[in-house]
């Protein structure tokens, strides 16, 4: 049996009397591209912030493949290869597009103290490969944005904001991507589009796993390998979003018992 | 021909170390109120002619294709200043007050303007380095005086990382709170002990740099002057020293994960910043600048005493990394010269001194938030591509 | 020990651990509503003082009896500082929302100064100390050993009576309700139909009164004021606010208590009574460091 990229168990978090998750399990494939589903307040985003180290589960167990990640730390997971999308869209808005994008290739960058301020010629040796790198990231988005590498995030459209998140989260060649809500903010074309040019580099990386949250359900039919739905911080449902479409429990979370 | 052609994109550059010359001289120079408010009054006029007529473009874009010439130059005008102004003590002292207070400001900016660090207590480690400074200076150790005051540096930041945990741990305000509390903390132990000569403080001897002197008057072989001079001179190299190191931190990694940390701890501990190391870096370097200047100071003014070691002095700290525009290092020094400059020259004023200066703040951060000159993008300079 | 000794120390101390409590109750309502720390909050105590001072002088020539005075002058006071702080509300923390949370410390703080310094520049003689009129009965109870001073049991009163009255408004009126509401969600509040601004204005003039109100009995308690006052008083109710976590009523008034004992502590224990600031200090600093979030709950105000 293949090892899964990611494996939940059992997992559960409280906030004082609140369940937000409880006993979730979940699991994804290595190179898979999972759809997390759910009402308002099913628990996905928490989800999102206990893989990510931002809270710490009450029980339970992460795995990244055989690796117990359990209760690591947000700078961990980003080591061990977990980065992410934030739904409120959490970038630098007074540096530049390309400062963003470098601040998410912390494992590439020599950041001692003495180096950085005496070893000026590595410096620039890095300046300009990171350069050439996030030019090279960013084109596999958009070649228009490449020509605002130096511009502040402000002048930036959202469709634009959030391929600076996106790839953001790519530069460090991670193994599993977080997507929370991208649509967030854009037009269904934008939307669509960007998840394109998602797939379109995934199809060069791909090992990579990736967890969408989204309402948007027609993107989710369209480009999700799998879905797991959630409601009151469990799994109800999972399979093809087809099939959890016509779940007769998913359609009583969404719409109430008939 | 070589030299008309550096000189005809770099001459907006010359102009600017002139001008820059010309104005602190006479702000430095003239005594006479009237005097002085009719400066104040000349300059924003110029820099408004400046703007209408494009120079102040043209300036921008010269020191951008020049900076090293436009680095010597100030140098040079800001050494043209010292000779000018050799003969003067009083001049003299305001001046090295100044550089020293920039010192302490560009420490400021590393911690508050990078990192976000708000620190109330700057005047104590200031303070602390002046102590450092008064009690290493008088005992018949073999210590240089030059060492004196990179260990006046150190033992500020020592103390500083004794804060450091609470401050880590705390969001900003909180931190705000601590420092405000070891600043008052600081003042009172410094009144009730005494060791530390209490509330009359201690006296410190004058500086001796390789044989040389500083009590006594500029050697006649280089213009002769004020025993000032030489103090003066000091701190200009320390200024030259930290602005380097400042800038050279901000053009770096360390500069751009600090900016990071301080625009947003969550998102940047999501991509693997540990934010705890940047504060304690910041703070540290910071804490440092202020110490070093601290010693530089002690062994001027010839005493430490708690009074000088005021929350107001480290609000009026404060008003100047804000004056200048938060996390612009350039700024922050002219920003200095007038906190410091304009209260001495004007006597009515220097009793309204903190007054005025919070009125000015409090107009600043209702109206114009980024300051007089808001700190640049920052340009990671790429050598290989346009 | 002596019983009188220590009874004196426990007593001053609680007429202390009120007056910062009260400080602190102040802060921790500010921040529950608009996650502001109002920096100015301990001049404003001060100027509630120096207000009070001045209309007694005001006063005086009328010859009224004491007690009306001090009415006159608790009232007067306690409204004229809500308006200076519904005035700071408007003009300078409002405007300030969207900004960085610094901005809006920094500018409390500078308006604290501003206040400070006024007090010291144009109030006549402002530099130096001044008396504080004896409204209250200078009397006192001898109970063996100890003189139970009556002023005392009288300030502690009032500054009971206030956090009582405080937490009655807070937790059983529609305005406390709004209060709370705001507090703990401003959105929702706001969809709830309840007048944002309104609302904070109100929080930050409640809060302004009671600084005045503990300015005034600090006056009355010391019988003296000066301008510097409000400074130290602000760190220390800051402290104790912290302390007891910020966001909670509740971990104010046992900040405050806890601060007074902290400096009480000190007083005894060191032989120069002047290190007590100094320890008090120190100890909040350490126990920032171990809990951050202060001894009681405090509000997380992240969303992620």
């Amino acid at each position: 049996m293949t090892t899964n990229a990611l494996t939940a168990k059992n997992l559960t978090v409280s906030f004082g009397g609140l369940k937000a998750l409880d006993g979730l399990n979940l699991n994804v494939e290595l190179g898979q591209f999972l759809g997390l589903i759910g009402p308002n307040g099913s628990g996905k985003t928490t989800f999102f912030n206990v893989l990510t180290g931002i809270y710490k589960p009450t029980n339970g167990t992460v795995l990244l493949g055989e690796t117990d990640i359990t209760g690591a730390t947000p700078n961990q997971i980003y080591e061990f290869g977990i980065t992410r999308t934030f739904q409120r869209l959490r970038l630098a808005p007074t540096l530049s597009v390309l400062d963003n994008l470098i601040l998410g290739n912390q494992r590439n960058l020599h950041l001692g103290f003495i180096g950085n301020i005496f070893n000026r010629k590595r410096l620039r040796r890095e300046i300009a490969s990171q350069t050439e790198q996030s030019r090279e990231l960013l084109g596999r988005f958009s070649s228009g944005l490449v020509s605002k590498l130096y511009e502040p995030i402000t002048a930036l459209s959202m469709i634009d904001r959030r391929r600076v998140e996106v790839c953001r989260a790519l530069i460090s060649d991670p193994k599993i991507l977080l997507l929370d809500e991208p649509s967030a903010g854009m037009t269904h074309d934008e939307t669509s589009a960007l998840m394109n040019e998602l797939l379109a580099w995934r199809d060069q990386h791909k090992e990579l796993s990736i967890i969408l949250i989204e309402h948007e359900m027609d993107l989710i039919d369209r480009i999700c390998d799998r879905c797991v739905v959630l409601n009151y911080g469990q799994k109800i449902a999972e399979g093809t979003y087809q099939e959890v479409a016509n779940d007769r429990m998913v359609r009583e979370a969404y719409l109430g018992e008939d | 021909m070589i030299v008309p052609s550096i000189f005809r994109e770099r001459w907006p550059v010359l102009l600017l170390g002139l001008a820059a010359y010309v104005s602190t001289f006479l702000f430095l120079h003239l005594e006479q109120e009237w005097e002085i408010a009719l400066l104040l009054g000349i300059v924003p006029l110029v820099l408004y002619i400046a703007k209408k007529s494009g120079m102040s473009a043209k300036c921008r874009q010269a020191v951008g294709v020049a900076p090293v010439f436009t680095k010597v130059v100030f140098l040079l005008s800001a050494l043209a200043l010292i000779v000018t102004l050799r003969h003067e003590h009083f001049a003299l002292l305001l001046l090295a007050t100044v550089l020293l207070y920039a010192t302490i400001s560009l420490g400021l900016t590393i911690q508050f303007g990078y990192a976000g660090l708000v620190n109330f207590a700057a005047i104590a480690f200031f303070g602390i380095g002046a102590y450092t400074m008064a009690v290493l200076n008088q005992s018949q150790n073999g210590l240089p005086d030059l060492m004196i005051i990179v260990i006046g540096g150190v033992v500020a930041a020592l103390i500083g990382s004794l804060l450091i945990l609470p401050v880590l741990r705390t969001k900003g305000h909180y931190a705000a709170l601590i420092t405000i509390a070891f600043g008052l903390l600081f003042r009172s132990f410094l009144e009730v002990n005494d060791i530390l000569g209490g509330p009359q403080g201690l006296k410190v001897s004058g500086l001796n740099i390789l044989g040389w002197d500083f009590a006594q008057s500029f050697p006649a072989i280089l213009g002769g002057g004020s025993f000032y001079v030489s103090y003066t001179l000091l701190a200009l190299v320390l200024l030259i020293g930290v602005f380097s190191m400042t800038r050279l931190i901000e053009s770096s990694w360390l500069g751009l994960n600090m900016d990071s940390v301080r625009l947003d701890e969550t998102a940047s501990a999501s991509f693997g910043i540990n934010v705890a190391r940047w504060k304690i870096m910041a703070f540290t370097v910071g804490n440092f600048f202020a110490g070093m200047s601290g010693a530089l100071y002690a062994s001027m003014s010839g005493f430490v005493a708690p009074a000088s070691f005021n929350l107001s002095d480290s609000l009026l700290l404060v008003s100047i990394v804000l004056l200048g525009g938060m996390g612009n290092a350039v700024s922050v020094i002219p920003a200095a010269f007038l906190v410091v400059v304009l209260p001495e020259k004007f006597q009515v004023i220097q009793e309204y001194r903190l007054l005025l200066f919070a009125v000015i703040v409090i107009l600043i951060l209702r109206f114009k938030p980024s300051g007089l000159m808001p700190r640049p993008l920052r340009r990671l300079i790429n050598t290989s591509s346009k | 020990m002596d019983i009188g000794f220590l009874g004196q120390y426990l007593i001053n101390g609680l007429v202390q651990g009120v007056t910062y409590s009260l400080v602190a109750v102040g802060f921790t309502l500010f921040f529950g509503v608009l996650d502001v720390i109002k920096f100015s909050h301990g001049d404003v105590l001060m100027l509630g003082a120096f207000t009070g001072l001045t209309i007694y002088l005001g006063l005086d020539p009328l010859s009224l009896p004491p007690s009306i005075t001090l009415c006159i002058i608790l009232i007067a006071s306690i409204l004229s500082m809500g308006f200076v702080g519904a005035l700071l509300c408007k003009f300078l923390v409002l405007p300030l929302k969207s900004a960085p949370p610094l901005n809006t410390l920094l500018i409390t703080l500078m308006f604290g100064t501003v206040i400070r310094e006024s007090v010291r520049l144009f109030f006549p003689n402002g530099s130096n100390p001044k008396p504080f009129p004896e409204l209250l009965p200078t009397n006192a109870i001898n109970l063996g050993n100890l003189n139970l001073r009556v002023d005392s049991v009288l300030i502690i009163l009032f500054a009971v009576v206030a956090i009582v009255l405080t937490h009655f408004i807070i937790n059983k009126t529609r305005t406390g309700l709004a209060i709370r509401a705001v507090a703990q969600d401003e959105e929702t509040a706001r969809l709830m139909g309840i007048d944002f601004k309104k609302t904070v204005l109100i929080t930050f003039a409640l809060g302004s009164g009671l600084a005045a109100l503990s300015g005034v009995s600090t006056g009355l308690y010391y019988q003296e004021i000066n301008f510097g006052m409000g400074l130290m008083l602000g760190v220390i109710g800051f402290s104790a606010a912290v302390l007891g976590g910020l966001g909670s009523v509740y971990g104010a008034i046992v900040g405050g208590l806890i601060f007074a004992a902290l400096q009480t502590i000190g007083a005894i224990w060191f032989s120069v009574p002047a290190y007590k600031d100094v320890f008090a200090f120190a100890v909040v600093i350490m126990l920032m460091a171990w809990r951050p979030t202060g001894l009681l709950a405090d509000r997380t105000s992240e969303r992620v």
